[in-house]
């Protein structure tokens, strides 16, 4: 395999992600603000959250989903990020070494 | 898109050059196994810029290259991008383009949800998505640069950081965002539905089908949660 043709490959792969990047915000210049598809990107986020949490969750095994309760609760409690975080992966790694 | 919201999403997104280093770690250790140079890995990490596309079109590198099917794995694994850029032109459409689009070669799916939640609290600002941005990048970039630089090997403890702190960093939103819901339903439909289609389709689509559904719940309801 040549190095150019590697070189090109990702080159166009490059830009193939970067257009999905950029379309949707280009696209969207002729959408409506009232429309149903504006309320539909603004009711989006948190329900997309959640479904990325679950998919991490699912990805990550029962440790995952021990760090990531732990973090959702502490952050509840504590509102600091780096708190939630610490204890999420703490609790992560002490289930991951008990073997679950 | 201010200094102080540059600043803001820099600070609060330094937790991912752990997390995206230790994951470009782990995408570096897999190029570098399949024979590429560090010139071409550090080039795909920073191209590409997406575990997703970069891990598919990894699994199907061979000689000769199939690059019209790598170039539809592309696009379908990062159709999620097409949603969360038009929810940005939303929020930032006042901006010039000459701002926006640079900004959003750097777009991923965690500096997307951040910056989401970051507008509830203090309104849209791009330089939050920008500044929440360079950390991920540069953890991402860097962590497969690193994979070549020294001699090393996916361990568990590298695994676990790189595959659990965007989840969980995203559960630290949970709370905020909660403030804002009407109902559990929509979030309910939403993990249900992410976990079926992480079950049974495909794990890489659980959050745009999942996300989708739990919204067209919310559409039914009668005011905006």
């Amino acid at each position: 395999m040549h190095d150019l043709q590697v070189f090109a490959v990702i080159c166009m792969l490059g830009i193939t992600c970067y257009a999905m990047r950029a379309g949707g915000y280009l696209l969207a210049a002729s959408m409506r603000e009232d429309g149903i598809a504006a309320r539909f990107l603004r009711l989006a986020p948190g329900n997309l959250f959640i479904a990325f949490i679950v998919g991490g969750c699912l990805s990550g095994g029962p440790a995952g989903l021990v760090g990531t309760v732990v973090a959702l609760v502490t952050m509840a409690i504590t509102t600091r990020e780096w708190a939630a975080l610490g204890a999420g992966f703490a609790a992560a790694l002490a289930a991951s070494a008990i073997g679950l | 898109m201010t200094t102080a919201g540059f600043r803001r999403g820099l600070v609060a997104a330094l937790p991912f050059l752990l997390s995206n280093g230790a994951a470009g770690l782990v995408m570096g250790l897999t190029c570098k196994g399949l024979g590429l140079g560090a010139a071409h890995a550090i080039l795909f990490s920073l191209l590409v810029y997406s575990a997703t596309a970069q891990a598919i079109t990894l699994s199907m590198w061979a000689s000769p290259l199939p690059i019209v099917a790598m170039v539809v794995a592309c696009i379908a694994t990062n159709s999620r991008y097409l949603l969360m850029g038009a929810h940005l032109r939303q929020l930032f459409g006042g901006l010039a383009p000459r701002k926006m689009l640079p900004t959003l070669f750097l777009l991923a799916d965690a500096s997307w949800l951040m910056t989401s939640a970051d507008v509830d609290r203090n309104g849209p600002d791009a330089g939050y998505l920008l500044g929440s941005s360079i950390p991920m990048a540069v953890g991402w970039v860097g962590g497969t640069a690193f994979a070549y630089a020294a001699p090393l090997a996916a361990n568990g403890p590298l695994r676990l950081a790189a595959a659990l702190l965007p989840t969980m960093f995203i559960a630290t939103l949970i709370p905020s965002q909660w403030k804002n819901a009407r109902s559990p339903w929509p979030w309910l439909t939403s993990a249900a539905a992410a976990l079926l289609v992480a079950r049974f389709v495909d794990p890489s689509w659980s959050m745009l089908i999942g996300g989708g559904c739990g919204t067209l719940v919310s559409m039914m309801e009668p005011t905006d949660a």
